[in-house]
């Protein structure tokens, strides 16, 4: 085989490789833009070192709260080596937002089975928004190394269907008043 | 006329390939690569389409 017919055969490859990148980031921004997706990006400080003494993150204002509009917030610490709290129940099909930091190093929050997926940064508060659809415990595995526990690092989302949907008087929901 | 033997085995005596024999097999083994390359690039290709299209956009956005 000639040098030519070598070449010409590369640059025929070259051709296969450039069309299957093309197509895939055509389809990635035509999605996109029809869906008007983007990922979770916020950017907000915190001062790690008294986020449990005062303000947002404090232990009573952890959990579920249901908003006077009906959707939900759900705040939630990770740390070395638990999310607390450990059970989080959120209305099925009704926009979420979960806000979580770190008093310690990254830690990652991913929900199994959604795109829910986000890295919590010591500093800042990282804060998604969804809907959950499916029902039952999702799994909510901690995704970036944070040390020697780091696999025991693990807590559970329970998608709750509407009927079994009870706040209490202040709208606060936990996994106990789940029926 | 002396034989001499390889360290794989083979001889340096002359064999019956012919010269044509071995252009047609230097032309057809490029195409056999191609082929199995273009197969292997097509089916990742579908496999992220359907991963993309069946799985990821389903589960809806995330903002
Ligand atoms: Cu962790």
């Amino acid at each position: 085989m000639d040098e030519k017919r070598i070449v010409r055969s590369e640059l025929r490859w070259v051709f296969v490789v450039a069309a299957a990148v093309t197509l895939m980031l055509v389809v990635i921004v035509a999605t996109t833009l029809a869906n008007a997706l983007h990922p979770p990006s916020n950017v907000e400080t915190i001062d790690p070192a008294t986020l449990h003494i005062a303000g947002e993150f404090t232990e009573a204002n952890l959990g579920t709260q249901e908003n006077a509009d009906g959707t939900v917030t759900v705040r939630l610490i990770a740390t070395q080596y638990a999310f607390v709290p450990r059970c989080l129940p959120v209305p099925e099909g009704r926009p979420v937002s979960i806000r979580v930091t770190s008093p310690d190093v990254i830690h990652g929050f991913i929900v199994a089975g959604t795109n829910a997926n986000t890295m919590v940064v010591p500093g800042f508060v990282a804060e998604l928004t969804t809907e959950f659809d499916e029902p039952g415990d999702h799994l909510m595995p901690c995704h970036e190394y944070c040390g020697l526990g780091h696999s025991n690092m693990w807590a559970v989302l329970r998608v709750v269907p509407e009927e079994e949907w009870i706040p209490d008087a202040n709208g606060r929901m936990t996994c106990e008043l789940v029926p | 006329m002396t034989v001499t033997r390889q360290h794989d085995g083979s001889t340096d005596e002359p064999d019956d390939l012919k010269e044509a024999d071995l252009e047609r097999a230097l032309r057809l083994v490029p195409r056999g690569a191609a082929a199995l390359a273009g197969l292997a690039v097509a089916l990742i290709i579908v496999g992220w389409l359907l991963v993309y299209l069946l799985v990821f956009l389903p589960r809806g956005p995330v903002n």
